[in-house]
């Protein structure tokens, strides 16, 4: 049997038993364990959530019990989250949730590049001291100026309403230094002979510059949906009335009105983790390279 | 719709035709007034929303708001005096600056030392690499609503911690109700999410080590701790001040975690109550909005310090 499975296996990439015992036995024994430490901190971090998530299939009754497999399986918790008692309330948030974070990703992928492209490519009186500027406000805290900023938008009529959580967030710095990073790094030469043949600034940005900057403006897409989906307390500060909260505001009310009900909790959970998972699965290139430029992911 | 007219400007001249007889100053000033038509909205929000905000809480700290009774009234030291009064007697604010100077030393060393160790495994040539890559990073994209929530469950004196442990014969307690755990297990779960962020930049500054740095430690015999401490940790200096900068930045705005696992009290007896929590409630529950900026004054003055601190002690410079 070995020996006539030998050159089918010869030509195909090695196995994984295969690589280990190639190796010599030191090796060996450090490869394993590097395995083990990998296996068991994917563990440590993938268990808390498999484990919530086949729990947010319990009953109340038996969402504490450390069992794998739901007894009873149930679809409750869902159902009074999506059909049920709180199916209206929860209804208004995924959709404040979604305008909130699909209006700031595409609002910040266009006025972000716009700033990026002056930033980046254009040369312009003061722009050194704004780029040194945009760079200062990264390192404010975000908390000391949450009360003036909750004082302005309230001066400026944006509390209470959708465009209180779009408005201030619509182009942020992060995103700024993002876009100009990627579109300095673009040829100089795309613009000259466009500038020869007398295209404006405006569309050398419009027609050239923006399908080229595709992967930088996925980022900023990914990351703005991911800060804003995932906000709490500035939602918490401008909206009072609950058909304008979004799904982490509506969850922290919800649990405080379910304390103990750790079955709806979970289940509350997951509708608001599983949108982000199944995002971040379709373009998790462009996220691991974002945050490695950027380093700040989500803010 | 500003940046619409200063750009439509130019083509109606028609750069082309006029560009031989348009001096270079001329050129410059339009080149100037389409940059700005492009920064225009950003600038807008900017200034706005974080400058003018910035300047408002500085100027605000030195009255006093009652919100949505009447006009600040100008106070002079008086916020600051009661800060003070506060700091000098044991009060919420000085409770919170404490848990959360033992909160933020904690969690940056440890998710620091976790990041780094992580990215230094990931280095290795391992299968998967991307699979564990992906695993690793899913706390830190999770909300910290959904977080907390999920660890609230966790947490609970009949949940699955206190069953692990139970296994090994450690007895469980109920460790978001015990005024000497409660802030800890915060901290557990904070590390736990903010490593993987941290842990993409180590990865990405140490695939930008030049091989043949190492390579020529080894001709040289060193061993590989060494090669790590001697080449690599050197040579990841900024990252790792990066890091710690951002991770204190980071650490010391707790605010969600608390409120949903302990609520605005910060309970128990104050365990876990943070600045920024007390920042909330003397601008939303007492409604005094003049002291709430000048605790976040003194709370960014704090962290600018820190911040500082951190620079002398790591230092940044690569020699090669």
């Amino acid at each position: 049997m070995a020996a006539i499975s030998q050159p089918a296996t010869k030509a195909l990439p090695k196995t994984f038993s295969e690589v280990v015992h190639d190796v010599p036995p030191r090796e060996r024994a450090r490869q394993t364990i590097l395995y083990v430490i990998l296996i068991f901190y994917t563990l440590f971090s993938l268990g808390p959530f498999l484990f919530a998530f086949i729990s947010s299939f319990k009953t109340y009754a038996d969402v504490l019990t450390p069992s794998f497999v739901p007894h009873p399986f149930t679809l409750e918790n869902y159902q009074a989250i999506f059909t049920g008692t709180y199916s209206n309330f929860f209804a208004d948030y995924f959709r404040n949730s979604l305008l909130y974070a699909g209006g700031v990703a595409a609002l910040n992928v266009l006025l972000a590049s716009m700033a990026g492209y002056a930033f980046g490519r254009m040369e312009f009186p003061g722009k050194t001291f704004l780029f040194i500027l945009t760079l200062a406000v990264l390192m404010i805290p975000t908390q000391l100026i949450l009360i003036p900023k909750f004082l302005v938008a309230n001066s400026l009529g944006l509390t209470d309403n959708p465009l209180a959580l779009l408005v201030p967030a619509m182009v942020t710095p992060t995103n700024v230094f993002l876009m100009t990073q990627f579109l300095k790094s673009l040829p100089k030469e795309l613009e000259e002979s466009a500038m020869i043949d007398g295209c404006s600034r405006f569309r050398i940005f419009w027609q050239i510059i923006l399908p080229l900057a595709r992967p930088a403006m996925t980022a900023v897409a990914l990351f703005s949906f991911q800060g804003a989906w995932n906000d709490f307390i500035w939602p918490l500060i401008v909206q009072s009335h609950p058909q304008n909260y979004t799904l982490t505001v509506g969850l922290a009310f919800f649990k405080g009105n379910h304390y103990t009900e750790y079955n709806l909790l979970l289940a509350g959970a997951a509708i608001n983790i599983l949108p982000l998972v199944v995002l971040f699965f379709i373009f998790q290139r462009y996220f691991i390279k974002g945050i490695a430029t950027s380093g700040l992911a989500g803010r | 719709m500003q940046q619409a007219a200063t750009l439509d400007t130019p083509r109606d001249t028609g750069l082309g035709t006029v560009q031989g007889r348009m001096g270079a100053r001329r050129k410059k000033l339009r080149e100037a007034l389409s940059a700005y038509g492009f920064l225009a909205p950003y600038l807008l929000i900017l200034g706005t929303f974080t400058l003018i905000a910035t300047g408002y809480a500085f100027y605000l700290s030195f009255f006093f708001v009652d919100f949505g009774f009447g006009e600040p009234i100008f106070y002079g030291f008086k916020n600051y005096q009661h800060i003070w009064f506060d700091l000098t007697h044991n009060g919420d604010f000085a409770v919170g600056l404490k848990n959360i100077l033992f909160y933020t030393v904690g969690v940056v060393t440890m998710q620091t030392i976790l990041a780094l160790g992580l990215a230094l495994l990931l280095n290795q040539k391992v299968r998967g690499r991307g699979i564990f890559r992906t695993a690793f990073y899913l706390p830190s994209l999770t909300s910290s609503v959904a977080i907390s929530l999920i660890f609230i469950w966790l947490y609970n004196t009949h949940g699955a911690l206190n069953y692990l442990l139970s296994l090994v014969g450690i007895p469980g307690r109920a460790w978001l109700f015990d005024p000497t755990t409660s802030l800890p297990a915060i901290m557990l779960l904070n590390i736990w999410t903010t490593a993987p962020t941290f842990m993409l930049l180590y990865l990405a500054a140490l695939q930008d080590i030049p091989d043949q740095l190492v390579e020529a430690a080894r001709v040289d015999g060193a061993n590989s701790w060494r090669v790590l401490w001697h080449i690599t940790l050197p040579l990841l200096r900024p990252t790792t001040f990066l890091v710690t900068a951002l991770g204190t930045i980071g650490s010391f705005q707790l605010f969600d975690q608390v409120y949903i696992m302990e609520g605005a009290e910060g309970g128990p007896i104050r365990s876990t109550i943070t600045p920024v929590l007390q920042i909330y409630n003397t601008a939303f529950k007492d409604s005094l909005m003049g002291r709430a900026c000048a605790e976040a004054v003194v709370l960014f003055v704090v962290i600018f310090l820190f911040t500082l601190l951190q620079r002398r002690f790591i230092d940044t410079s690569i020699q090669y």
